[in-house]
């Protein structure tokens, strides 16, 4: 342990309730300890949840695991509490340069080299950014069409969603047209896997919804969200009739239900392109 | 088919903004038990898909132990169709993309809350 992560463990024993927490997960973030870095840094959010920096620091751990997709969440969130936030916008532009969508990321990157012109590493993704965008090469683009995988499951199928999901008590699973499993986990609330169970009760819903659809003249449907006592489940069509399916807590907001159920999706959808 | 003490419920629905039917459907076969319709001739094919949707829905439910569903919203470009189910009756409203759904999920709750759902045995005459 650094004297500095001593000194500030201590303080931050001496009062839970101060904003330490930041530099003391940065400095573990730094060592690589990223799975405690995280876990202060949670733990201090839980007190301070609109302190911006607190969140822009689990965006830069979520970075360092691999978390693009946990880190675009939280950035989003410090942008929402200081529009203006340098680390943000420059971290909003980095992720979007690396899941190819290069407008948005200059757009973000332009923001924050107006707002700090001295930072040469903004300037320079800046640049790059545009150079990518004026030679109409994407470098993202390659690297996105594979789909990525959590280390050690590549082969596992259960694990298709497991590093899209945020936490243990969400859960999800991809059926073919019949109701069969293709992929994921439906694990119950006392860690039974019922996928199967599920997914013969689901059998026939991706059809029942179109035709519904038809009938109205709404256009091809998009989602079927549903509440129980305990859970919120959210579905989604995939190609070939296949079926997404997502289960979260009760207590999880329903705007973030549906960019989990969008990132389910878009995940089945890349893996199932992958099989064909 | 004859009036039914549905009428005041379905009528209270579809009077909100963006709302353009509503229905009380048996869950088990998926026959309009009353309706306010303003969805043109598809209402008794929509009744059943809407009833089917709903009943796979409360028994995958079952399948995982989550419990009753309380509410259901298949959401389209174009509109949405929401479901709440009371006993053996599920009552569903269409509407429009725009509409308040909030608005609509509690007003549906309310009604099934309220018994005017699972008091089926008040309806004066089933279809």
């Amino acid at each position: 342990m650094t004297d500095d992560v001593r000194r500030l463990s201590d303080e931050l024993a001496r009062d839970p309730a101060s904003r330490v927490f930041v530099p003391l997960g940065e400095a573990l973030r730094k060592q690589g300890q990223l799975d405690l870095a995280h876990k202060i840094t949670v733990r201090g959010l839980e007190r301070h949840p609109h302190l911006a920096d607190g969140h822009d620091l689990l965006a830069r751990i979520a970075v360092d695991r691999g978390e693009l997709e946990r880190a675009f969440d939280e950035w989003d969130m410090v942008l929402r509490l200081a529009a203006d936030h340098v680390g943000a916008l420059r971290g909003m532009g980095f992720v979007c340069f690396q899941q190819g969508r290069l407008a948005e990321a200059e757009q973000y990157l332009a923001k924050a080299s107006a707002l700090d012109d001295a930072d040469e590493g903004i300037a320079q993704a800046l640049a790059n950014v545009r150079a990518a965008r004026a030679s109409g090469v994407n470098p993202a683009a390659d690297a996105r069409r594979e789909v990525r995988l959590p280390t050690g499951t590549a082969h596992d199928t259960r694990f298709l969603f497991a590093d899209v999901l945020t936490d243990a008590e969400q859960t999800a699973l991809l059926l073919d047209r019949d109701g069969l499993v293709m992929a994921g986990a439906y694990v119950a609330w006392d860690g039974r896997d019922v996928s199967q169970e599920v997914g013969a009760e689901l059998s026939g819903v991706t059809d029942a919804a179109r035709r519904a659809t038809h009938h109205l003249a709404l256009g091809d449907w998009t989602s079927i969200v549903f509440e129980t006592e305990v859970t919120v489940v959210a579905m989604a069509p995939a190609e070939g009739d296949a079926l997404v399916v997502l289960a979260t807590s009760r207590s999880t907001p329903l705007g973030l239900v549906r960019r989990l159920l969008d990132r389910c999706t878009d995940r089945a959808r890349r893996w199932l392109g992958g099989r064909q | 088919m004859r009036p039914t003490s549905f009428g005041p419920m379905l009528d209270t629905l579809t009077k909100q903004r963006g709302v353009s039917a509503a229905l009380v459907v048996s869950e088990r076969d998926g026959i309009v038990v009353d309706s306010n319709l303003q969805i043109g001739q598809s209402g008794d094919r929509v009744a059943a898909l809407a009833a089917s949707l709903y009943r796979k829905a409360r028994l995958s439910a079952e399948a995982a132990g989550m419990g009753a569903v309380s509410f259901m919203s298949l959401e389209a470009p174009h509109g949405r169709l929401c479901a709440v189910g009371g006993g053996e009756l599920v009552l569903v409203v269409v509407a429009e993309a725009a509409v308040n759904v909030g608005l609509v999920r509690v007003e549906m709750l309310k009604a099934a809350a309220g018994g005017s759902l699972a008091g089926a045995g008040g309806a004066d005459g089933a279809a």
